[in-house]
């Protein structure tokens, strides 16, 4: 009778702890992370009564939960490459809304600058014509300046979000180290490990996931190891390590991760990938950083070609003309940590060479090597850095000087700082230069058919190309110059002389002249407002075969494509994401109904072990009716 | 196949197919309310990058329909001071050959003089009009500067000879007006090849303009011609070589060297005539020189063939100035041409600008709306069916 008791006993705490287990799914039914749980039952070893064994109750092995370590890992890669991209396409966007607006946008203002460039060769006498023309330039130049702000500004918060997301990672470390200890900890004292803590360090891995690429490593004692970046180890055991976000080796104003050892701290920020953070730093590498440089690149060939135009003309009052913008020059940055003495100072060699990309120089003991910043691939280059054979690349001359030490390195930013540096020098409308400081004349008493072209400079810096050249026939095929020589004459080829160039054409008679003069009182003159304006969609960049019009459309249109192809990755990834996370949660997730008919079984599993003790009860009573006598 | 679904996963599941429902259904409301359907650059990238050239096309038409509007704008000014130059020549021309009445009196070929100076400083004020800026028409690149102005020694330009050109296309530039020098002072001399003038007079002598007639044999060179008799003539070039000679009959033709002048009147010996090679003339000059011979030639018989000298000389340079006149407006007719047709291709290009940029960037409403009910029925459908399967549950019935 007291094995029956006892075997009752046994089925009513089993079911008790299959209820308390039901009764906790259920109100964990909305937990994130959580693991349904269900009790494992077995037989108690059976009782030999006689020769035959006796069933002697049940016994509760275990509360385990249910999951697959398998899809946990599939879902936090996912989870991982889904949070990388959706970090992306957030940036992406932002940077994709700062150059929707078509009407305000760089192309709009680039359009109105040229305008009014035409404004002022309609009308180059009008005061108001060039002052529109001022402050079309202010407004080019504004328009990049907010471009370029709000590019910093995206990298301001690239740069927040990386020192956030450094203190989160090493917080979920130091949980991860502290579960692994409670982990282990039980599971050396209880044979098994708490389904709970389980549950609580797959979302920590998760949390870690979706912000980095990770490593986990499982052990046999119930801990686990985690690695990231070139297998730097952040959790190992009950021990983690410290991720921080720190300076740049060449422009502090720029953070990137550090992984903290007792040595030191190591770069990890370019072997990084996967997650937030590897989103955060791709979107700096492959789009923000690209867009700086492509405006910038845009802004000095807007500033080259639009200066070298206007020193060719003069203003209005007779001066020729100066500058027009002004851009900030090329930045050469040293590494923090250099110990040689050697000092760099770079220039531009013209927009056509010029390319959007930042480069490292990096002094290898004997010699020096160039990379791009971005991809590392290396980049050839001629010259050796002295003043007479600067190194020139990519569109850049770079002279060194003073003594390097072996691994001293220099990032060379050849378009990164100059829109910061970006300015209109010309605040006097008569300053324009609308003119062409030279002007062509036939004598009137000129019998021949010949007529002369209105002559172009070519090269302003010419000491003296506003005096008087007079061009004399001395027969119908040759001319004289200011009454010397004899030159042939070829009607419309080039006459090159004192840095300009005209062409005369048609039939002379001995005595014809023609004369080039200072075009003094030039005030109505137009030419080099006209050559500004064509300037502007001559091919300057690409090895000049791209318009600025055409370098700023292919600029917005990048911009756009990476955006686009951010977003679809993303909606891809999505969609694999939710496939993993339907596919973890078929397991471990929490179904009310099946709890519903867990709870009726177990109830009634229950009752039934209850009754059984009745009927123990009523067994033993009929015995003792029995015996009473 | 799953097959096992949790609760919390079945909510989410709705709620994710819901949301994902009504973000479609917000993009195509935004679409549907701004009428475009790219909205960012990222919406469709190579459709962004030919709208944004094609408009960039389309600012740069309407900045040269601008500059068309300036350019037949200063053409029209040009031209009417061209007309007004035209008319003045043209009565110029009628008084000057009243004047050429033998029975005019001095004094009313003096009163032609007078009128034909005022003519000429008329003339000056033409040349020397404005536009709408203030700026001089006709003074080339020096547009500030007034360009003809009297001097002791005449009329001088101050001007020089550039010609200005308007933008009116993306490879069409068209000049806006003439220089002075090219209008007024550049006009061929005498009949173009060489200019007759008077030298010694002491008969009634008069000789007309000449012309050429037979070019092969024309030799451009300073020649005189003498009357060694009343009735003898020679023509003689700078070396005093002797050309041709012949007889003096009054009215007849006198030829060398593939030229003819006409000598009319008495000449006697030792009168003689130049014959020099034409340059040019500016149009002052020839009002100031007719006026002046007008002013100067005696009442007599010598005096008249003087005037009729001066006269023809004058009507030769006057249809000059007036052929030249009116070839310039041809020249200005052809401008405004040009413009006129470009302005048409213009519309055309603009129009189909337009149309391009429309189709790739405008929304199609029919399309638009009919998607917009679709995603309606899908998001309605949606939420239904979440509000059907989240009344489920096996616990209601326990």
């Amino acid at each position: 009778m007291a094995d029956m008791l006892n075997v009752a006993v046994s089925g009513l705490r089993a079911f008790q702890r299959a209820l308390e287990t039901t009764s906790h799914n259920i109100a964990n039914s909305s937990t994130q992370g959580y693991s349904r749980q269900r009790v494992e039952m077995a037989t108690q070893e059976p009782q030999l009564f006689g020769s035959s064994p006796v069933g002697s109750g049940v016994l509760v092995k275990n509360i385990s939960r249910y999951s697959n370590d398998l899809l946990t890992s599939q879902l936090q890669r996912a989870s991982s490459s889904y949070s990388r991209l959706s970090a992306y396409a957030d940036k992406a966007g932002a940077l994709n809304s700062l150059f929707a607006n078509s009407s305000t946008g760089l192309a709009a203002s680039l359009t109105r600058f040229s305008n009014a460039l035409q404004g002022v060769a309609n009308t180059p006498t009008s005061i108001a014509a060039r002052q529109v023309l001022l402050s079309e330039a202010e407004g080019l130049t504004t328009r990049l300046q907010t471009y370029e702000q709000r590019l910093g500004d995206l990298e301001s918060e690239v740069n927040q979000q990386l020192g956030l997301e450094a203190s989160s990672i090493t917080g979920i470390a130091a949980n991860i180290a502290k579960l692994n200890q409670d982990i282990v900890s039980a599971q050396s004292q209880a044979g098994q490990a708490p389904s709970d803590l389980l549950d609580a360090r797959d979302r920590q891995l998760a949390d870690l996931a979706s912000r980095l690429d990770t490593t986990v490593m499982r052990l046999d004692d119930g801990g686990i190891n985690v690695f990231v970046g070139n297998g730097q180890p952040l959790v190992l055991g009950g021990t983690s390590a410290t991720i921080t976000a720190k300076a740049d080796a060449f422009v502090p104003s720029r953070l990137t991760l550090a992984f903290q050892t007792t040595g030191g701290s190591v770069d990890i920020g370019n072997s990084l990938g996967g997650g937030s953070i590897g989103g955060l730093l791709d979107f700096r590498r492959e789009l923000l950083d690209p867009a700086r440089n492509q405006i910038g690149q845009i802004a000095v060939a807007l500033t080259e070609v639009t200066n070298g135009q206007h020193r060719e003309g003069m203003d209005l009052a007779g001066n020729m003309g100066g500058d027009l913008f002004a851009v900030g020059a090329v930045e050469a940055l040293p590494a923090l940590s250099n110990s040689g003495s050697v000092t760099v100072a770079a220039t531009r060699t013209g927009a056509a060479a010029l390319d959007p990309y930042d480069y490292v120089l990096r002094y290898n003991g004997s010699g020096w090597n160039m990379q791009r910043a971005d991809t590392g691939a290396a980049v050839s280059f001629t010259g050796t850095g002295t003043g007479i054979d600067p190194i020139v690349a990519g569109g850049v001359s770079i002279v060194l000087s003073g003594t390097p030490a072996s691994g001293d390195r220099f990032l060379v930013r050849p378009t990164a700082g100059a829109i910061r540096g970006m300015d209109v020098l010309i605040s006097d409308p008569s300053s324009v230069a609308a003119a062409a400081p030279i002007r062509s004349a036939a004598a009137v008493t000129n019998t021949g058919t010949a007529a002369i072209s209105a002559g172009e400079v070519l090269d302003a810096a010419n000491a003296q190309p506003r005096s008087t050249v007079t061009l004399q026939f001395i027969d119908a095929t040759h001319y004289s110059v200011n009454g010397v020589g004899s030159n042939l004459y070829t009607p419309g080829s080039d006459i090159d002389i004192n840095g300009w160039r005209v062409q005369i054409s048609g039939t002379p008679v001995t005595g014809d002249s023609f004369s080039v003069a200072d075009n003094v009182g030039g005030k109505g003159d137009n030419r080099n407002a006209l050559a500004l304006a064509s300037a502007l969609s001559r091919g300057v960049l690409s090895g000049g075969t791209q318009s600025l019009n055409a370098a700023v459309t292919r600029f917005i249109g990048s911009v756009g494509v990476a955006t686009s192809q951010a977003n679809s990755s993303l909606d891809a990834q999505k969609v694999i994401y939710d496939d993993s996370l339907s596919a973890v949660d078929g397991v471990s997730g929490v179904n009310l109904d099946e709890e519903a008919a867990n709870m009726l079984r177990f109830q009634q599993a229950y009752q039934a072990a209850a009754q059984m003790i009745r009927v123990t009860q009523t067994l033993f009573d009929s015995v003792l009716e029995a015996t009473r006598r | 196949m799953i097959n096992r679904m949790s609760s919390a996963g079945l909510h989410a599941a709705a709620a994710s197919q819901i949301t994902r429902q009504q973000s479609l259904l917000a993009k195509t409301q935004s679409q549907v309310g701004s009428g475009l359907r790219i909205q960012t650059p990222a919406d469709d990238p190579v459709a962004m990058m030919r709208i944004l050239s094609m408009e960039q096309n389309r600012a740069g038409l309407e900045q040269y329909e601008k500059n068309s509007n300036i350019l037949a704008n200063r053409l029209s000014l040009g031209e009417q001071a061209l007309a007004d130059a035209t008319t003045l020549l043209q009565d110029v021309r009628e008084r000057t050959i009243q004047a050429n009445n033998g029975a005019l009196d001095e004094l009313a070929r003096r009163s032609i003089a007078t009128d034909i100076r005022a003519r000429a400083q008329e003339l000056i004020d033409i040349a020397n009009r404005r536009d709408g800026n203030g700026e001089y028409l006709f003074a080339g690149f020096s547009s500030e500067t007034q360009p003809f102005s009297r001097t002791a020694a005449g009329v001088v330009y101050a001007g020089d000879q550039g010609v200005r050109s308007l933008q009116i296309g993306a490879d069409q530039r068209v000049a806006d007006g003439f220089s002075g020098t090219d209008l007024f002072l550049r006009i061929p001399e005498g009949n173009g090849a060489f200019v007759t003038a008077t030298g010694v007079h002491n008969g009634t002598g008069a000789i007309d303009s000449g012309h050429i007639v037979n070019a092969a044999a024309w030799t451009s060179s300073s020649y005189s011609l003498n009357f060694t008799s009343g009735t003898t003539w020679e023509v003689r070039d700078p070396l005093a070589n002797l050309v041709a000679s012949g007889n003096y009959v009054d009215g007849s033709a006198i030829a060398f060297n593939g030229a003819e002048v006409v000598v009319t009147g008495q000449p006697v010996t030792g009168d003689s005539f130049t014959v020099a090679p034409a340059t040019s003339k500016d149009v002052f000059r020839m009002l100031d020189d007719l006026a002046r011979s007008l002013e100067t030639a005696g009442p007599n018989a010598s005096g008249k063939s003087l005037v009729s000298t001066a006269v023809a000389a004058g009507l030769t340079q006057i249809d000059q100035a007036l052929d030249h006149l009116i070839n310039t407006r041809a020249v200005v007719g052809t401008r405004l041409n040009t413009v006129d047709n470009a302005q048409a291709a213009r519309d055309e290009a603009d129009e189909q600008l337009q149309g391009s940029i429309g189709k790739l960037r405008d929304l199609d409403y029919a399309e638009a709306i009919s998607r917009m009910n679709q995603q309606l029925t899908g998001l309605q459908a949606a939420q239904a069916a979440y509000t059907r399967i989240a009344q489920l549950s096996l616990f209601n019935f326990l």
